[in-house]
């Protein structure tokens, strides 16, 4: 699985076991994602998300990590235009949402 | 809900959380440095980093990875790199390497080499990896605390922990590793200077470590190990090469090696910073070969014996010209060096034609076919002339080889200097130079002109005679005393009108507008006023003739009459009558016949008509008569042409005719004496000498008879009678007119040549001074004497002298008066 090109989509998994196929592109707006699926030196090595595109997340629930995809797939669709509506958030989820965002470094600029 | 736990974690036993993670991060990270990473959980290690962070420990975690990695070094990369570091190794760093072979120093060089390379590459790979994992570390600590990043502070521990380690060897001064490196780098780069192969790659690998490497955890981007401390010890060390290069090089090759060498180098080098090393050294290792190959030696170079700058320029040499200007350009913006190297070689070149061109002139003078054949003997000359011809034909091949110089370097200068603008300037100026120092080049031009326009441009295309005058007009640009080449120019054009022995009319049109264009109106205004004065002659006789006729009176014996009246200040003085010099000596007009003076009379009355108050002057040297005249039968002669009466059309100048009609009254055997034919005619002696010399001395037209005969100049002793037995086998004959071809001067015309101009000069240059301070008022010298000059420097360049003792006699003529001095130095005022 880990010698062929990477496959395009890889799997989000909520702490409740909630699996998430995501576009890896889009989810690679993670800089911590993104450290997370790279292969380094001439051996190409890696850890274990790299090799099998399945990333957990044991302290997010899917409750939250659904929105997080939702943003992923918002920000990746509309990343080169200009005058994009905002994105819904419900209010009870603000509080973990950014400190998901945090744990994923969704605000840094990459 | 997860993170709410964290917090109340974090309060409680927090030593004991971060222990727990710090030893689950510290097994990770071991087995990154293993190679053992297929097991590892990236979320996993990032969430330890991310707990530290949260209980608020994170110099603890930084501190603990920055202790685990100088300790990893000390167990397993210092030990094997200190293998590989023999004594020979560091003798090689210190510069004696004695006993050693290239290719030994070259195998324990790589060996080295490949183990540094190897610790590099595993520390940064693990480096980036632990940075990676250590992500939330920088973003939720060090950039708050303005620290190094975690991965700027442990990739930095390869410098502090390996490079900068100390060697004591036994013996040697201490050195660092990464002093041997960078020996060992540059030993390698030397060999393969020398014609060895290296690992390129290998090099390239080590270089890149130093450029990735800072000289602190900062980053500063010009602060690259590479940079700060392997730049300066490569360019020195290539210093070094280069310069003993450079020095054998002179002493054991010639300069066209030198210049090759040097070219290849130059491109070797700027390959090298592309493959081998960094392309940020390409200026500066550059300018070190500028310095050591190209500066240090050039002049030495250049001037070497047989291979330098002139060998170059003798021998064509256009490849190593090209070379030699494109390496010049890189060291010296004014090209200083390669300017004094040509200017010199014009300079010499140029005296040396004139040096060849007096040779030729003392070593045969009498036998004409020398050199110049363009001037060949097709034409018999009269054997009198041959001297003056040859000289001619002198002056035609001084031009020819002036010019020939000339484009010889226009060649070099477009092939292989780039036309430069520069060097365009010095060559300008060194064929100024040496053409002005010969004091015949004015003649000497004005001559090739006219030899041009009699015969030269005959046979020749458009494009061809497009070609002569260019010439003759680049030539012209370079003379500076252009006031000497209007007197020249004028005194040939007025003859060669006068004879109408110009081979075209738009081609002389054409010489002098391009004399226009460069030098201006003023230049050309006399010699356009000689060709107006020839234009409105032609069309005055034309009205004289008709004129004649209107009169009627249809005479047998009407003679026609061909006029050209011209105009006193165009055309030169010689020409106009022997009045050479500036004496007033009165004008003696010749006694012309009866029939002559008639038709003279005639003349002025119809010229008068529509010019009043002119006077006309009657110039016998300049022109010409058709008589018809008759040799008799001789007695006694059966057959030949002398049995029979002989009739002959004699083209003679106006002189030859009145001397000749006086010929028409003496009785058979009897001699007309020097003096009497000067009393009866009213010649000016030396006029009359060359008439009479055109009559009697060449054979070919010998009409009359010389007593003493010679073939030498009529002296005023001789007697002359009417030559009877006069034979030719051609009807219409013309009388060579003596010293009437254009030609060079002898010593003394040229010195009055030279006295008129200085004369002339004088009333310029007074009025140039009056000018100048009219406008001006008041002058200090200094600047009245710069003043005269660039006014005048389209005419001729005057002498300081000159304007000097023209100043004095202007106050002594009170047009200006001394004035009180201006900041100490003299001045002048002008008198109102």
């Amino acid at each position: 699985m880990d010698d062929s090109a990477p496959s395009r989509y890889i799997t989000l998994v909520s702490s409740d076991d909630f699996e998430f196929v995501v576009l890896r592109d889009a989810a690679m707006i993670s800089p911590m994602i993104k450290s997370m699926l790279e292969r380094r030196g001439p051996a190409g090595m890696s850890l274990l998300e790299a090799q099998t595109g399945r990333c957990a997340f044991p302290e997010i629930t899917g409750q939250v990590l659904e929105k997080v995809v939702e943003y992923f797939h918002y920000w990746y669709k509309n990343r080169n235009r200009e005058d994009v509506p905002d994105m819904d958030i419900p209010v009870e989820l603000c509080l973990e949402l950014l400190m998901a965002a945090d744990y994923l470094q969704l605000d840094s600029k990459s | 809900m997860g993170a709410r736990q964290h917090h109340t974690a974090a309060a409680a036993g927090s030593v004991d959380d971060f222990e727990y993670n710090w030893e689950k991060l510290q097994s990770a990270i071991r087995d990154i440095h293993l190679k053992n990473t297929g097991s590892l959980t990236f979320e996993q290690l990032y969430r330890h980093g991310y707990k530290i962070v949260l209980l608020k420990m994170p110099e603890r975690l930084y501190d603990n990875v920055k202790r685990f990695e100088e300790s990893w070094f000390q167990e397993q990369v210092i030990p094997p790199i200190f293998e590989v570091i023999s004594k020979n190794l560091v003798s090689v760093t210190l510069g004696s390497v004695p006993g050693t072979s290239v290719v030994d120093r070259r195998a324990i060089g790589e060996k080295f080499l490949k183990v540094i390379r190897e610790a590099w590459e595993q520390h940064e790979m693990s480096m980036n990896m632990i940075a990676d994992i250590l992500m939330y570390l920088d973003r939720g600590w060090s950039q708050d605390q303005s620290r190094p990043g975690i991965f700027a502070a442990t990739i930095g521990l390869f410098r502090d922990h390996i490079l900068r380690t100390g060697i004591q060897a036994d013996g040697n001064p201490p050195c660092t590793v990464f002093g041997i490196l960078n020996a060992t780098i540059i030993d390698h780069i030397n060999m393969e200077r020398e014609g060895d192969a290296i690992d390129k790659a290998l090099l390239r690998s080590c270089i890149g470590m130093l450029e990735s490497l800072h000289k602190t955890d900062e980053e500063l981007e010009d602060e690259k190990l590479y940079i700060t401390d392997f730049e300066p010890e490569y360019l020195q060390k290539s210093r070094q090469f280069y310069k003993a290069e450079c020095d054998r090089l002179l002493r054991e090759s010639d300069a066209s090696t030198w210049l090759r060498h040097t070219q290849r180098r130059l491109d070797e080098e700027a390959a090298r910073c592309l493959t081998t090393i960094s392309p940020i050294t390409s200026d500066s290792i550059a300018k070190v070969l500028e310095e050591e190959l190209i500066q240090s030696h050039l002049e030495e170079f250049m001037s070497l014996d047989g291979s330098g700058v002139r060998a170059m320029i003798d021998n064509d040499r256009t490849t190593d010209l090209a070379v030699l200007y494109q390496l010049v350009c890189r060291v010296d913006p004014d090209r200083e060096a390669l300017r004094k190297a040509m200017s010199n070689r014009i300079i010499e070149q140029g005296l040396e034609i004139e040096k060849v061109l007096k040779n030729t002139d003392f070593s045969a003078p009498q036998t004409a076919d020398e050199g110049p054949a363009a001037d060949g003997g097709d034409k018999p000359k009269p054997k009198t002339l041959n001297a003056s011809a040859q000289q001619t034909a002198a002056a035609l091949r001084w031009v020819d080889d002036v010019l020939n110089l000339k484009d010889r370097f226009d060649n070099l200068w477009s092939n292989c200097f780039s036309e430069d603008l520069i060097l365009q300037t010095a060559i300008t100026k060194s064929f100024a130079e040496f053409i002005n120092t010969f004091d015949r080049s004015s003649e000497f031009l004005s001559l090739f002109i006219d030899d041009n326009l009699k015969r030269g441009i005959k046979d020749k295309t458009e494009a061809e005679i497009d070609v002569v005058l260019e010439k003759a007009i680049t030539l012209l640009r370079f003379i500076s005393d252009k006031d000497k080449f209007v007197l020249y120019y004028q005194k040939h054009l007025a003859r060669r009108l006068i004879q109408q022995k110009s081979e075209r009319q738009d081609v002389e049109a054409e010489m002098i507008s391009r004399m226009k264009r460069e030098l201006g109106n003023t230049f050309t205004s006399k010699f356009e006023g000689m060709f107006k004065d020839m234009n409105i002659s032609k069309d005055e006789t034309e009205a004289y003739s008709k004129y004649v006729r209107g009169l009627g009176a249809s005479d047998e014996k009407r003679i026609e009459l061909s006029i050209n009246v011209l105009g006193g200040n165009n055309w030169p003085k010689e020409i106009m009558g022997r009045q050479t010099g500036l004496g007033g000596q009165e004008r003696t007009d010749a006694a012309y016949p009866r029939e002559i003076k008639a038709l003279q009379e005639s003349f002025y009355e119809f010229y008068c008509k529509s010019h009043q108050g002119r006077m006309l002057n009657w110039v016998g040297t300049l022109g010409t008569a058709d008589i018809r005249c008759v040799f008799p039968k001789i007695q006694g002669k059966s057959s030949g042409p002398l049995s029979r009466e002989r009739r002959y059309e004699l083209n003679v100048t106006t002189y030859g005719m009145i001397i000749l009609l006086l010929f028409n009254d003496l009785p058979e055997g009897e001699w007309l004496a020097f003096d009497e034919i000067q009393a009866k005619t009213n010649i000016p002696q030396p006029d009359l000498i060359n008439s009479l010399t055109s009559l009697s001395v060449i054979k070919a037209t010998r009409v009359l008879l010389k007593e003493p005969p010679s073939k030498a100049i009529v002296k005023p002793t001789d007697k002359f009678t009417f030559n009877r037995e006069f034979v030719s086998k051609a009807i219409k004959i013309k009388m060579p007119s003596v010293n009437a071809a254009n030609k060079v001067e002898n010593e003394e015309e040229r010195k009055e040549t030279d006295e008129k101009t200085n004369e002339t000069r004088k009333y310029i240059v007074d009025a140039a001074i009056v000018r100048i301070m009219k406008s001006r008022k008041e002058l200090v010298h200094s600047e009245l004497i710069t003043n005269v000059v660039q006014q005048l420097a389209s005419q001729f360049k005057p002498e300081i002298n000159l304007i000097k003792s023209r100043i004095e006699d202007l106050i002594g003529r009170e047009y200006l008066e001394r004035a009180d001095a201006i900041d100490g130095k003299p001045a002048y005022r002008y008198v109102a």
